[in-house]
């Protein structure tokens, strides 16, 4: 991942927002007992902070250097992460935040410029790490001349199960992912949607304690992303870990018990949905008709206005503590109400707000 | 690599890796040098430098020299067989045939062919015996080559050369896969070049070695006639002058299927020789 | 385990490629081509069939390592099938292992067949007792292939497709002349022999496989010499798939 610019970036440690410091947040909403992630490079063949999670990193960096200009890249920056066992855990960023790198070195498929990683307890160089791991890569290719179900053998197999189990696992994934109809038919013959869902069956195959899915949800109409979410709701039930990078927010709303936020590179907060979203104070639309020649009461400025909005009066409230008043207001002045709205803020508003505060920073 | 990074698992697996690759190398060469000196194997050529002959095609064909060799003799055998019923003139034949058996050294019957066929319609008796000299230097142990240059010395068109087929005849005799008739040849050959002594001599071991009853008698009535010519003085009676041979097929054939005998009829790989020149036949 | 999943998966892509059919397709039909042109060698016709079909075997099956051997990794990359099976907990090295299995047993066949069919040609010429020395030469050409496959899964792992064909035929090609380099080497002057002895051993020692000359008179070779080609061969792959394995740890995956 190139990011544009970020040469010019400056290493402000793990990223300060709305006030509250990100470790902070980590420790009360992971429980991670308070311990603080160590700060520059770690001791090599230091072993797992907290083997009882099932992903956490420390301070992971990956940078690229041109072999000829000799320029530095940095795709990611400082990363430090914990997701808890049983968690769902989104990463949430633009295209070339750094998710996938994340992901990618998690995996083993990137070397780490610095910091360390461990899944499931294990350092993320020993192919132990990834025994009970689930993988779902970006625009999935495969083998063009297996079939479903040999290539579905072939990944249980390679993924520790015996011939008899992985042969069984291979044919109930294949149907539950609703490719079981044809299962003989060559991946070559294969859409873009059933490789993504056969990507998936491939994750799933051997029964793993880690699902890291990247975008899994690219490329699938909404049947398949009803699909997806429903096993991965399925899968939380069992009490598997799920990390997946997505910019599709309303999933990320649906699925996630928390959300990660990456932004050029570098992880700008962690928080659970709920947090996040009831940050913001809540408003109140009051959709009314007559409202049109109504003067707001001066006590209430800056807090109630009025727009006009398709032949109807909107009467704005942003602090939900005045509703009852307004109400008895309007109803006393005689306007008809129609409707009253409150006016959630979204993960979308949040995450713009979000990135704007960090494009702030940047040029502060 | 820095200390810390051998303590690192990959750092470890690369280091293991190369130590692996250096050992397995190592190894490799002894092996290969091992080869090099140790087996007979087929040595196509010993130098690089350019000579514009076969020898710098060998390389070229990259260990598939007797394929190449294989296509030559196709080629070969064709260009005689087109110019054979044309205009009899034979001038690259040989180049043609050292390309063949330099790429091939060890195939016999192209020396043989090349030599007969260099030597009668090629008229060229010179670059035949130089292709025959060439393949015995490549196959010292080939009886059947040395019989043919024996046999082409003896039929040299202008004159036979009796002492020198004598000489190939024996060391034809010699070899491992001698012809049947080589002993006997080079007595002949010596026989009526006048070195009675050795004809003597080599008539003996016919008589001694031959397991063909005929032949035995035949030799010992040759060995009682050259004992009773120098008895009486009179060695114009077992040394007889030969007819010269003369330069055969000076016309050429028309390509009608009646008259042309045809490449495969008139020239067996190796063979008998359906004898055409003064002297008796030799079969 | 491991790599002979991955080989079986390997040998799976590679037999049900068109690429591998139509070499076999080939080699027959080369085969059947010999016959027609051997009444025009003058009784050497079987020496011809031998020779034609031995270098078929050897070419056609250079042609498959260089199309198919040296993409067998970089494509995987390249496409991201990779990233499917290193995420698994499989090694580098017990991958790479795998994928120079599984090609080197279709190729294995491949050799296999067409020394059949031209045994079955020979014999059917009258030469069945040909077979020993049939046998010997396809199985040196087979171990020739294997050497070469390994090198094209060392480049196809450092490099793309393209390059690494390119590679694979340089180091062929040097290694038909290792012969020849280690007699020039021995007749030059001190700085140049060390490098021409260099070259001689870095590049694969092919002569070693190549006993066409015997094959094409129906004489075996000797124990020996067997011997010394599988060793050879083994020692070179092996020592080939470490330094693959040394630069393909490192490797990562964009």
């Amino acid at each position: 991942m190139f990011c544009p610019g970020a040469s010019a970036l400056r290493h402000i440690g793990l990223g300060r927002l709305e006030g509250l410091d990100v470790r902070e947040r980590m420790q009360t909403s992971t429980g991670a007992g308070g311990e603080r992630p160590a700060a520059g490079r770690p001791r090599r063949g230091a072993s797992c902070p907290n083997p009882s999670l099932a992903v956490c990193a420390r301070g992971l960096s990956k940078h690229y250097i041109h072999p000829w200009t000799r320029r530095t890249t940095r795709g990611l920056e400082d990363l430090s992460l914990d997701v808890a066992r049983g968690e769902v855990l989104g990463l949430l960023g633009p295209n070339g935040a750094g998710k996938t790198t994340t992901l990618k070195i998690l995996t083993g498929l990137l070397k780490a410029t610095r910091g360390r990683a461990w899944l499931l307890g294990e350092p993320v160089e020993e192919t132990a790490s990834r025994r009970g791991l689930g993988f779902l890569p970006e625009q999935p290719y495969f083998y063009d001349y297996l079939n479903g179900i040999e290539y579905l053998e072939l990944v249980a197999r390679l993924s520790g199960l015996q011939a008899q189990v992985a042969s069984e696992r291979a044919a109930h994934w294949l149907a539950r992912v609703g490719l079981g109809e044809r299962p003989r038919l060559v991946l070559r013959k294969y859409s873009k949607g059933m490789l993504q869902r056969l990507g998936l069956a491939a994750a799933l195959v051997h029964d793993p304690d880690l699902l890291i899915l990247d975008e899994p949800m690219s490329g699938l109409d909404p049947f398949g992303r009803r699909d997806v979410r429903e096993l991965i709701f399925e899968q939380r039930e069992r009490g598997v870990t799920v990390l997946f990078s997505s910019h599709i927010l309303p999933d990320v709303e649906m699925l996630c018990d928390r959300v990660a936020i990456l932004l050029d590179g570098r992880l700008t907060r962690v928080a659970t949905v709920g947090e996040l979203v009831g940050d913001g104070r809540q408003a109140v639309e009051i959709r009314c008709a007559g409202g049109a020649l109504l003067e707001i009461p001066q006590r209430w400025a800056g807090r109630v206005s009025r727009v006009e909005r398709a032949g109807e009066a909107v009467i704005r409230i942003e602090d939900e503590s005045l509703l009852q008043e307004a109400l008895a207001w309007l109803v006393r002045s005689g306007v008809e109400v129609h409707a009253v709205t409150p006016q959630r803020p979204t993960l979308e508003t949040l995450f713009m707000a979000a990135a704007e505060a960090e494009a702030e920073r940047r040029t502060a | 690599m820095s200390p810390a990074a051998l303590v690192h698992p990959r750092g470890r697996r690369m280091l293991t890796a190369w130590l692996a690759a250096l050992s397995l190398g190592a190894a490799a060469c002894a092996l290969a040098d091992l080869s090099w000196r140790g087996l007979p194997g087929p040595r196509p050529l010993e130098e690089l430098a350019y000579y514009p002959s076969g020898k710098a095609l060998g390389p070229a064909t990259l260990g598939h020299a007797e394929t190449a060799a294989d296509l030559a003799w196709l080629r070969a055998v064709q260009y005689y067989g087109e110019h054979r019923t044309t205009d009899n003139r034979f001038e690259r034949m040989a180049h043609v045939f050292d390309i063949l058996t330099s790429l091939s050294p060890s195939f016999v019957p192209a020396y043989v062919f090349g030599g007969f066929a260099l030597a009668q319609e090629g008229r060229d008796f010179a670059a035949a015996e130089r292709l025959m000299l060439k393949g015995l230097g490549q196959n010292p142990t080939s009886g059947e080559l040395a019989f043919q240059l024996g046999f082409l010395y003896f039929v040299r068109p202008g004159g036979r050369d009796l002492a020198r087929a004598a000489q190939f005849f024996e060391q034809a005799s010699l070899q491992p896969d001698a012809p049947p008739q080589a002993a006997r040849f080079a007595a002949y050959a010596r026989q009526h070049s006048g070195d009675l002594a050795m004809a003597y001599a080599l008539w003996t071991r016919v008589a001694e070695t031959s397991p063909n009853r005929y032949l035995r008698e035949m030799a010992q009535r040759e060995m009682t006639r050259i004992r009773e010519a120098v008895q009486r003085g009179r060695r114009d009676m077992v040394v007889r002058r030969l007819t010269t041979p003369a330069v055969l097929w000076q016309s050429p054939v028309p390509a009608t299927p009646e008259s042309q005998p045809g490449p495969a009829g008139s020239r067996p790989a190796g063979g008998a020789k359906s004898g055409q020149d003064g002297g008796r036949a030799v079969r | 385990m491991i790599p002979l999943l991955v080989a079986r998966n390997t040998f799976r892509e590679a037999t049900r490629d068109r690429l591998v059919a139509g070499v076999v397709v080939a080699g027959l039909v080369l085969l059947a081509a010999t016959q027609v042109v051997s009444p025009l060698a003058l009784g050497e016709g079987r020496r011809l069939t031998v020779d034609l079909g031995l270098t078929g075997i050897s070419f056609l099956g250079l042609l498959v390592v260089l199309l198919a051997g040296t993409s067998l990794v970089a494509k995987e990359v390249e496409r991201r099938t990779i990233y499917n099976l290193l995420s698994r907990p499989i090694t580098r090295p017990a991958y790479l292992v795998g994928k120079w299995a599984g090609l080197s047993a279709a190729l294995w066949s491949v050799a296999g067949l067409l020394g059949l069919a031209l045994w079955a040609l020979v014999a059917v010429g009258g030469a069945a007792g040909h077979a020993p020395a049939l046998l010997e030469a396809v199985y040196l050409a087979g171990l020739e292939l294997t050497v070469v496959t390994a090198l094209a899964v060392m480049f196809s792992a450092l490099s793309t497709p393209v390059l690494s064909a390119l590679y694979t035929l340089g180091f062929y090609v040097v290694g038909q002349w290792s012969y020849d380099l280690r007699g020039l080497a021995e007749k030059a002057p001190d700085q140049l022999r060390v490098l021409l002895s260099a070259l001689a051993n870095l590049v694969p020692n092919l002569p070693l496989f190549n006993m066409r000359t015997l094959a094409a008179e129906g004489l075996v070779t000797t124990p020996l010499h067997l011997a010394l080609a599988t060793a050879y061969a083994l020692v070179y792959v092996g020592c080939v798939l470490c330094l693959a394995t040394a630069a393909f740890e490192s490797r990562d995956f964009k």
